[in-house]
């Protein structure tokens, strides 16, 4: 049977066009159930006895939720005890174009067959389908339609029904007006929270129910504390005139009453504007697209420098409390003042499911809670739970279900739990969780593309890439690295010169291009590395087993590497082979043991006089580098002892830089710069380098700050000045001076970001004073790398191109995705070096150490601890006699602060110089005394 | 035209009948044939109808774009004519052989509707200067049996009828650019008034007296026809002479008075059935082109 759906719609260039298209209708469209004995279907979805335990509905029955139950309450319907529910059609085509997550979802339910969820294509069944009436709204059609399928469903199945055992079905609705309707044509509906409260077997399913609007006993103080936001219709129109300006919501980690908007401007520059105070900050939540309009300029205020936590009670009337906050806030200096604005309306929401803990209520019985997120960006959420006591001490997940006008805190809905805090699993997810890293066991689907073990060369590729067994191959890296990427090897050839090869594990020839193992590594984009941990990026078989350049004595594949002749202090790069070759590894070393046996005169062999080679020949290169202006900066990294019992960090130490890391670095960045070289030449369009913008002066005015302060001159006008100056830096009696500053400076430095050379047209890398440079020596743990091998392949012709890699489009999108897990991961490694280095303290008790001031804030200093590689804050108030100047030396304690579990810090409290009401004493230096001290 | 030959005697056998009011098919000399109406026929259009008169059938669709108007009238939007003699009605239409006839009709009914009564063009007005409605009437002969104009008039009186123009209104934006926004509900929409469209009637001069609807042997007998679209009222919008012969000032002047009269005749009926067609809503029986 044919029928058309017509309706008129409006085209891109204003003009108006009818669209008619064909319905058809069928009679073959099956219910699904077991019971029903007129379908003809092969294997029925809905089963027979489904029942669930329900004080409202003691028959068995199945559900049919409407759109907004399916938008709202997805966390309660993912249950496990929630089965054997009806999805119509139309309720599911709603939702995609509601909400594209929720869609997701409720198709993975729909795919899970325990569920037993049955989509019903009721607009395609003869006797479902409806057309619109005139004067019907779509909404009222589509409520029409899910209750003309809820009435035939539940003809359908009573005709099934021998001895009326009841198998009947229930609308599950919120909407007033709807249910009415259903229930005057006889229909079973309810609404979802009724019928999810009858459900006594499983009361913990009351807690997952998101607050709808419609519930009026919220806080009946109608007090409006926030301004309505405009509608999008109308922060569209001023969009395009300019009243309004879009941009990303940026909170601010340390002030809950200030954050910062970002709004893209053309090309890459985007300005910054400022807002302060919680009406102006209009229910924006970190990451949103907000419509921000600019206050006039006697308004501008400056972003503060005071550290501010939120830490307000539940009740919504402590506005009081906040207007004293924000006054605090107000500072006059004319020319800190930055543009200042408020938020009128929300474009975007970007919520996720936020990691925290409970703040569980004063009041006993309430069950209205205060969730703490980790991320101190993120407002404090209220959610309803009655499970409070079980969650106190957990870190639980909670999903944001809307804020309205009249609430302080928005509200939600508890999610999950994921464990104990404090303890380090649950620690070590909430962290990945966080920050966005795909941490999930690969699935069967990559692991089939995996090659099948024992695997070994075959002879076909034997007889396609060279034979370079006859080098002596070393790698040299971190003790306990099991993904080793790259290799060297340098011999001294007849005519005086040296020959140095640079080879790196060839990636791809395992991971081909577009299936299941290539997508997910190009999904993680990088290794994640944690302190304890690794996330992979590619499968371990691959990482650590195959493609590995260990020292097994097994042949390995190996990519192009890039042969450089030495003629006295010159070098020449060999041009590229057309075959990939095959090499043997002779050793893997560590960065110490390779500096051993460099320094001892006794050894002669092979792999030792290669690697002195290389060490005379690294030394050039950086010398050159140097002269063209490349810096060298200083960050405090640090390692951990681990107990090998427990797990738990003993000791922690600055890591060391040894010869040997330089020298393998800088054979690395030769053959990075040459790679990018060669692939530009090749494909000028679409080739993935990575550039290394040069700060803006600005962002040297910490750097300028400082250094003025002794009185050092500091020039930044090119990378090559900076980096002489700071080679001349030096203060009497204050030999940490220069890596003080050379810390300060990296903080100054930009991000270097991968992005697709048809894209882009600046590509220099200001660190590295190059001007073109990528990334290729690291395919097993970055995926830009395999990229750069696969454009090489073809530049020599060893592999062919596939569309996706010559699309300069697709390129740039991926280069994003690179350039965001490559910032998540680092900022994830950060945090987990930062717990462990709690974890440390936590054991140690109280530390008394030297340090020096970072930075001066209004009420705090920043100080530095050398030894540890730490930085905290330490709290200072208002110092009268002492002013405080960078750089200054201090001694401090260090302990650790749990009193809030999330979010433990380390405590500095100053005990020299000796300022009244601020400093402590300085604690005894037995250690008996300590341990005692913590035996309390 | 179509034309068919007629022989000698069939010539006279034809004049003679209609001399004394008798036509070859029993009707008048101002009857006209069995016409059969149907509107809503191409689900693509805005508005359309199906018109069968005798053995002529003509398919009218309107499509209602946005565009711009035209620089003398500002004010008022209009409509575009496109006649296309289908290969379908007979072989001579083939490639562009129908072209020379298409643009003749098309351009009668230029004229015919070229003034302001016949249909009210402001109410197509969007935003004056700006945007406004233009319709675009496409006419399709599929079978030709004579007195093609009047079935042409008569199809496209209906299917300006059926036409449902969707409502929009106009927003300011603050640049001074205009949004237009489309209304949700498909059955929102305008209707156009065709009280005043008129409807052509050919009258053919055959002997002495002149014939109405003439089918194509009689249209083979006469010598000249005068073509004239007739509103409700009675009044005459245009008038044209075609064919060969001469027309006396006085035949002239019988056959618009006879014209007048049978027009100002056609319209009542024909507007009373199209109400009621209306008034069937989903229930009407879709017919289409299956008989």
């Amino acid at each position: 049977m044919l029928k058309s759906k017509t309706f008129v719609k409006k085209t891109r260039s204003g003009g108006v066009v009818k669209i008619v298209r064909e319905h058809y209708l069928r009679d073959d469209i099956w219910c699904g159930s077991e019971n029903c004995t007129e379908c003809k279907q092969e294997s029925a979805v809905l089963q027979r006895d489904a029942c669930i335990e329900s004080n409202l509905c003691s028959y068995p029955h199945y559900l049919i939720p409407d759109t907004n139950v399916l938008l709202q309450q997805i966390d309660v319907l993912e249950d496990p005890v929630i089965r054997n529910v009806i999805i119509l059609q139309t309720v599911l085509q709603e939702v995609r174009h509601r909400s594209a997550p929720v869609y997701k979802r409720v198709k993975d339910m729909i795919h899970e067959k325990e569920k037993h969820f049955y989509t019903f294509t009721n607009e395609h069944h003869r006797e479902t389908f409806i057309e619109r009436e005139p004067g019907e709204s779509a909404n009222d059609c589509n409520d029409r339609a899910i209750r003309v399928a809820a009435k035939w469903y539940s003809q359908h199945l009573m005709k099934s029904q021998s001895d009326g055992d009841g198998l009947r079905v229930v609308l599950l609705t919120n909407d007033q007006g709807n249910k009415q309707k259903a229930e005057e044509s006889s229909l079973l509906v309810y609404k979802c929270e009724e019928y999810i409260k009858s459900l006594i077997a499983n009361p913990e399913l009351v807690d997952r129910l998101a607050l709808s609007n419609d519930d009026k006993n919220e806080i009946s103080s109608s007090k409006v504390l926030f301004p309505e936001h405009l509608p999008l219709s109308k922060i569209q129109a001023g969009i395009k005139s300019g009243c309004f300006l879009q941009g990303t919501f940026r909170a601010s980690r340390d002030n809950y009453l200030e954050a910062t908007v970002f709004v893209q401007g053309e090309g890459e520059d985007s300005t910054e504007v400022l807002i302060q105070g919680l009406q102006n900050l209009n229910r924006a939540v970190n990451q949103d697209v907000v419509a921000v309009q600019l206050l006039p300029q006697s308004q501008w205020v400056a972003p503060s420098s005071v550290v501010l936590q939120d830490e307000g009670t539940a009740k919504d009337d402590s506005a009081e409390e906040e207007e004293e906050e924000e006054e605090k806030l107000k500072i006059s200096a004319e020319v800190a003042r930055k543009p200042t604005g408020k938020v009128v309306g929300i474009i975007k929401r970007n919520w996720r499911p936020f990691c925290g803990m409970l703040n569980v209520s004063q009041i006993k019985e309430s069950t209205r809670h205060l969730f703490t997120p980790a991320d101190r960006r993120i407002p404090r959420i209220r959610i309803e739970t009655r499970q409070a006591s079980a969650l106190v001490g957990q870190r639980i997940m909670v999903a944001i279900d809307g804020w309205p006008k009249y609430s302080r805190y928005p509200n939600g809905h508890f999610v999950r739990s994921l464990g104990s805090a404090g303890d380090k699993d649950t620690e070590q997810e909430v962290l990945l969780l966080e920050h966005d890293v795909p941490h999930q066991p690969f699935s069967q689907a990559v692991l089939s593309f995996l090659p099948k073990m024992p695997w070994s060369i075959t002879p076909e590729d034997m007889a396609k890439r060279e034979d370079l067994r006859r080098l002596t191959v070393c790698s040299v890296d971190p003790p306990g690295c099991t993904d080793i990427d790259d290799a060297l090897h340098c011999r001294q050839l007849d005519n005086g010169n040296l020959e140095v090869g640079v080879h790196i594990a060839d990636v791809s020839h395992f991971i081909r291009p577009g299936n299941a193992l290539d997508k997910e590594a190009a999904n993680r984009g990088t290794t994640v590395y944690l302190c304890g941990k690794r996330i992979d990026m590619v499968p371990e078989l691959l990482s650590s087993n195959l493609c590995s350049l260990r020292s097994d004595y097994i042949l390995k594949l190996y990519f192009r590497g890039s042969w450089l002749l030495f003629h006295g202090f010159n070098f020449l790069l060999l041009p590229f082979f057309p075959s990939p070759p095959y090499v043997l590894v002779q050793a893997s070393l560590t960065y110490a043991e390779a500096q051993m046996r460099i320094d001892d005169a006794t050894k002669n062999d092979d792999i030792t006089e290669s690697l002195r080679g290389l060490n005379k020949l690294a030394k050039i290169l950086k010398r050159q580098r140097i002269k063209k202006g490349a810096l060298t900066l200083s960050s405090l990294e640090v390692r951990f002892h681990v107990d090998s019992e427990t797990h738990d960090p003993i000791d922690l130490q600055t890591k060391e830089l040894m010869e040997t890391n330089s020298m393998v670095e800088e054979f690395m960045l030769l053959a990075n710069i040459s790679v990018a070289q060669k692939i530009y030449d090749e494909f000028p369009d679409c080739a993935m380098l990575r550039k290394h913008p040069a700060p803006p002066p600005s962002n040297y005015e910490i750097l300028h700050k400082a250094s003025k302060s002794k009185n050092v001159a500091i020039h930044t006008d090119s990378a090559k000045a900076l980096a002489d100056s700071l080679d001349m830096a030096k203060v009497d009696c204050f030999p940490y001076f220069n890596t003080l500053l050379r810390i300060l400076a990296t903080r100054c430095m930009m991000q270097a970001v991968y992005f697709c050379s048809g894209m882009d047209s600046d590509f220099h890398h200001y660190g590295l004073a190059s001007p073109i440079y990528t990334h290729f020596t690291s395919p097993i743990r970055r995926y830009a790398d395999i990229i750069v091998h696969r454009l090489l392949a073809v530049a020599i012709g060893a592999d062919t191109t596939y569309p996706d890699l010559m699309d300069k489009h697709k390129q740039s999108a991926l280069s994003n995705n690179l350039n965001y897990r490559h910032k998540m991961s680092q900022y994830a490694q950060r945090a987990s070096v930062a717990f462990h280095t709690q974890l440390f303290f936590k054991s140690k008790g109280i530390l008394n150490e030297e340090g020096f001031v970072l930075f001066v804030r209004k009420n705090a200093i920043i100080v530095l601890i050398p030894k540890f590689g730490l930085e905290g804050t330490g709290p200072t108030l208002k110092v009268e006699q002492h002013t405080f100047s960078i750089f200054d030396k201090v001694k401090v304690t260090i302990s650790l602060d749990d009193s809030n579990i999330q979010h433990q810090k380390i405590r500095m409290a100053l005990t020299h110089p000796v300022i009244l009401g601020v400093s402590v004493p300085t604690p005894d230096v037995e250690p008996q005394a300590k341990k005692s001290k913590l035996d309390r | 035209m179509a034309t068919v030959q007629v022989s000698e005697a069939e010539k006279v056998y034809i004049l003679h009948g209609i001399r004394d009011d008798l036509r070859v098919d029993g009707r008048g000399c101002e009857d006209y044939r069995h016409m059969e109406i149907e509107t809503d026929v191409v689900s693509n259009t805005d508005g359309s109808s199906k018109v069968t008169l005798g053995h002529t059938v003509v398919l009218v669709g309107i499509k209602t774009e946005i565009g711009k108007p035209r620089p003398m009238v500002p004010d008022e939007g209009y409509l575009d004519f496109f006649v296309d003699c289908s290969a379908n009605a007979t072989p001579e239409f083939e490639g562009r052989g129908g072209e020379e006839l298409g643009t003749e009709l098309s351009n009668t009914l230029y004229r015919a509707f070229n003034n302001k009564h016949s249909l009210d063009l402001k109410s197509l007005c969007i935003s004056p200067g700006e945007h406004c409605w233009v319709l675009y009437v496409d006419v399709l002969l599929l079978q030709c049996d004579g007195n093609l104009y009047d079935a042409i008039s008569i199809a496209i009186k209906a299917a300006l009828f059926n036409t449902k123009i969707p409502r929009v209104h106009i927003s300011a934006d603050d640049e001074g650019g205009r949004e237009i926004e489309l209304s949700d509900d498909p059955y929102d929409c305008v209707r156009l008034n065709v009280e005043n469209v008129p409807c052509i009637v050919t009258l053919c001069k055959v002997g002495h007296r002149h014939v109405v609807d003439a089918t194509l042997q009689e249209k083979a007998c006469s010598v000249a026809s005068l073509i004239m679209s007739v509103t409700h009222r009675g009044t005459v919008t245009c008038t044209r002479k075609v064919g060969g012969g001469s027309l006396d000032p006085e035949s002239i002047f019988e056959m618009t008075e006879a014209g007048k009269r049978v027009g100002k005749a056609l319209h009542a009926p024909l507007m009373k059935l199209l109400q009621q067609e209306e008034s069937l809503g989903r229930k009407k029986q879709k017919v289409g082109f299956l008989s």
